[in-house]
């Protein structure tokens, strides 16, 4: 199963990481030992004393206590009926789906988390293998006073909308192997991944009430990936996406023994657009507004988690002095059911549906097709997914997964796989197995 | 009458079954801390924060390090749920959001009731749980209100 995975991107990675960490190490060892002294201070009797010929040591020591590191390596095969997801997979399957992460958190002070986490993904034309900055930030905690909490947040940050779009690369974290894609596009996935922002967020816990905890980002969107620019202006133009001022936000309420979550998420997406040289067709420098709002409920119990989650996300395109883009303005709408059950710690199935409208006013895509000069077929404005899978948790460390996913439209396959939406089949099966490890 | 009589048997049992297992389960272990930690009593609303990873810092300022053992143990099973009112897998799904989204940290895991007293007794700031009959006088016991 291994015999195919390109080794190359961990390694890589590996030394990318490390390099970082050791850096990371050496500038926080210079800024700690004054904290360090300080600290002693504050808190005397509580911190050892240390005489000053061991101290370099121990603060060394005490940083490497208050670092933790942790991976993760998962390979996939993914073979479908027709259409390409992740690679060539209409002939037979393939071996295209590969993750790997590593993740270092370190809290040189009581109150400071600095956070990083290099991904590499590989993952049909679009995600080639090559390793990412995922997040790399600090974290200040403002206010801390018994169960209430106030920081910030400053770096490339995860974007927090949904249940899972903060570890959405984490296979361990995810309910299936495939996310469901309504919500979770993997076609412009760069785009709600992580964004350079400033966050503040707040944590409030109550013993009879429950936690309610609040994001709120100013960010700077990343756009400039081929397959968004495709997914978001069409093939034709040429010209590059850059980012606009973008807000995020996430409201989470948890009932105490978290038997509910509820939460729900808004953003504010900018991008403009610079004309290439080579457009096929003249349009000014436009802008497009991306504006989604996420609500999500889940239900847990021993056996059974019960989740859904709804989007409805508009779209509109301005100013490009261009008629087919400027009229462009109109509601994408999203939701899923999904329920997981636990035979126990080690097995789980789970069951899903899944829909999406790339324009909730032609949700039969009927009047897209009928527009389209290109003859782009109506299914490709619509998906509804069907999926059942088994979790084998075969130790805490390593999981196993099947998946099949019974699905009518093709809305979520990414263009770059698919380049040409009339070789696209409407009803297609997909079917997926995946083997993940931690450390 | 007599299938109901045995639905009725059926009932008494299992909750005896509950009942032993919760007296039992509640005698068989305590919430221990390093000693530096100044705290007699907390709430369970304090003590499910500070499992949730949600809390960095004890009132005294010393950085809280948490000690659990491994997700299948059944030590860790009976404490989420009796003292948290949390199931493992939801405490795992947390910490892992915080991990991955560089929120926050996860609880170190230990692998047995040895290494947990030894981690207790030797972390400032460390707090986990332990079968009662390792508890001595180098470690601190803590009471839940």
């Amino acid at each position: 199963m291994y015999s195919r995975l390109n080794s190359r991107p961990f390694f890589f990675l590996l030394g990318l990481l490390f390099n970082a960490t050791a850096i990371m190490l050496v500038f926080i060892l210079w800024a700690y030992s004054p904290f360090v002294k300080a600290q002693e201070k504050t808190d005397g009797s509580n911190v050892e004393n240390k005489n000053s010929a061991s101290s370099a040591w121990s603060t060394a020591k005490d940083l490497l206590d208050n670092l933790q590191i942790q991976g993760f390596a998962s390979q996939a095969f993914i073979a479908t009926s027709d259409n390409d997801v992740f690679g060539n997979t209409d002939e037979g399957g393939g071996f295209g789906f590969t993750e790997l992460g590593l993740n270092a958190l370190l809290r040189p002070l009581p109150r400071l988390q600095l956070s990083g986490q290099m991904l590499s993904r590989r993952a049909g034309k679009d995600n080639n293998g090559t390793p990412r900055l995922d997040f790399a930030f600090f974290d200040y905690r403002l206010y801390s006073h018994e169960t209430n909490q106030f920081g910030i947040r400053f770096g490339r940050l995860k974007n927090p909308f949904g249940f899972y779009n903060d570890t959405r690369d984490v296979p361990f974290t995810r309910p299936s192997i495939l996310l469901p894609q309504s919500i979770y596009f993997d076609r412009t996935r760069n785009v709600g991944l992580s964004a350079d922002s400033i966050q503040f967020y707040g944590e409030t816990s109550d013993a009879q009430w429950g936690d309610l905890t609040i994001q709120f980002g100013i960010t700077r969107p990343i756009v400039d990936d081929r397959d968004t620019e495709i997914s978001l202006l069409g093939s034709a133009l040429t010209g590059g996406l850059s980012p606009d001022v973008s807000l995020i936000g996430r409201g989470l309420y948890e009932t105490p023994n978290k038997r509910f979550r509820f939460a729900v998420s808004g953003v504010w997406f900018n991008a403009d657009y610079k004309p290439g040289a080579n457009d096929p067709i003249t349009v000014s420098p436009g802008s497009i507004q991306f504006s989604p709002i996420y609500i999500s409920a889940q239900y847990n119990t021993e056996r059974w988690s019960l989740t859904s989650e709804y989007a409805l996300r508009k779209f509109r395109y301005s100013n490009f002095d261009f008629a087919r883009l400027d009229s462009q303005d109109f509601y994408g709408e999203s939701f899923y059911f999904q329920g997981e059950y636990r035979f126990n710690h080690k097995w789980e199935a789970l069951i899903r549906y899944d829909v999406l409208y790339t324009n909730r006013s032609d949700r039969d895509g009927s009047e897209f097709a009928a527009a389209s000069i290109t003859g782009t077929p109506a299914h490709s404005r619509f998906a509804k997914d069907l999926t059942v899978g088994l979790r084998w948790n075969i130790t805490p460390r390593i999981m196993a997964r099947l998946e099949y996913h019974r699905i009518n439209g093709t809305a979520w396959l990414a263009p770059l796989d698919n380049p040409d939406p009339l070789d696209t089949s409407k009803n297609w099966n997909l079917f997926a197995a995946q083997l993940s490890f931690r450390f | 009458m007599r299938k109901q009589n045995t639905n009725y048997l059926c009932i008494l049992l299992i909750s005896l079954f509950f009942a032993i297992a919760e007296t039992k389960a509640e005698s068989s272990y305590q919430i221990v801390t390093h000693p530096d930690v100044n705290e007699a009593s907390i709430s369970k609303n304090y003590l499910r924060a500070i499992f949730s990873m949600r809390l960095r810092t004890w009132p005294n300022g010393l950085i809280i390090k948490v000690f659990v053992l491994p997700d299948d143990n059944p030590l860790h099973h009976s404490f989420s749920k009796e003292q948290l009112s949390l199931f493992p897998y939801q405490l795992r799904q947390s910490w892992d959001r915080l991990v991955f989204s560089g929120t926050g940290q996860a609880p170190t895991t230990v692998s047995s009731n040895e290494e947990m007293h030894a981690k207790i007794k030797n972390t400032p700031g460390a707090i986990g749980y332990i079968e009662t009959s390792y508890i001595d006088d180098e470690i601190h016991v803590l009471q839940i209100k």
